[in-house]
């Protein structure tokens, strides 16, 4: 099935999850990693509504003739909500995409992050 | 800090509730699930991939996210076409904090046995965006022929 009978057919577009890994892997900012194999950087759309961050990605055509022997890909367009606590920076939001895995750099607000206490001996 | 999945609407649909523990059931009872195609030596966790017949070759398309040209292995030999190589693109640093973990990481394989009668010498491989595309041509003598019938 490619997308534009996806489209003509299927009037509730379907979606695909894609697999992710959320980590933090220095202080302050956690990384969302989202793997979107087939899906370029125009396809790709990041939203935030309020608390929830929307990531879409459209993936390329698929080949619209010929016979599927072997069908184990997600054939339909990603798309995955994440809601966001107070505590990540809406205006600091950065995306990377490389090799068809999507990273989102989320970055915590300065007064959330944990601060040193310098303990003074006498 | 904690990302919590969106859960929708479907929570609280006893329906929904009811098609998720069948479909779960069913699974249990999948003998045969995973026999085809699956050749000895590839593992478990390996990529997904779509075989498409067409008229002049065969596509497979195979999704590897985050696989660098660098850390893929595509081969064709009798008519047995492998794909292998290492998947360690979101391997994290020391003292990272993991929140959670969807994704798998580490070697795999796919073997895909094609039909006689390919042109194993003009086998084309691309990849793009994390898929990569394998274009397996057809011998010229076993591509279908239209013949012309004259009306007489």
């Amino acid at each position: 099935m490619n997308t534009k009978e996806l489209e003509t057919t299927d009037k509730a577009v379907r979606y695909n999850r894609p697999l992710g890994r959320i980590s933090e892997e220095e202080d302050g900012v956690v990384l969302l990693r989202l793997e979107m194999p087939g899906v370029p950087k125009e396809g790709l759309t990041i939203d935030i509504d309020g608390d929830l961050l929307v990531v879409t990605g459209a993936k390329t055509e698929q080949p619209d003739s010929g016979r599927y022997l072997v069908r184990e890909r997600p054939r339909y367009h990603f798309r995955r909500t994440y809601t966001l606590d107070e505590t990540v920076d809406r205006n600091r939001i950065d995306a990377e995409l490389s090799n068809g895995v999507l990273t989102v750099s989320l970055h915590l607000k300065e007064e959330v992050k944990p601060r040193k206490i310098e303990v003074k001996g006498r | 800090m904690n990302l919590i999945r969106w859960k929708g609407n479907s929570l609280l649909d006893p329906v929904r509730e009811m098609e998720r523990l069948q479909d779960e059931i069913n699974r249990l009872f999948d003998f045969d699930r995973g026999e085809s195609g699956i050749g000895l030596f590839d593992r478990a966790e390996s990529p997904a991939i779509d075989v498409v017949e067409r008229e002049d070759n065969y596509l497979v398309m195979c999704d590897l996210p985050g696989v660098g040209l660098s850390d893929l292995d595509v081969s064709a030999a009798n008519n047995v076409l492998t794909i292998k190589g290492e998947k360690k693109g979101s391997r994290s640093t020391k003292g990272a904090k993991v929140y959670r973990t969807e994704t798998w990481e580490g070697t795999f394989q796919r073997t895909v046995s094609l039909p006689s009668g390919i042109d194993s010498a003009r086998i084309q491989a691309e990849l793009s965006n994390g898929t990569l595309a394998v274009t397996v041509p057809k011998r010229e003598e076993d591509r279908p022929k239209r013949i012309a019938v004259k009306v007489m």
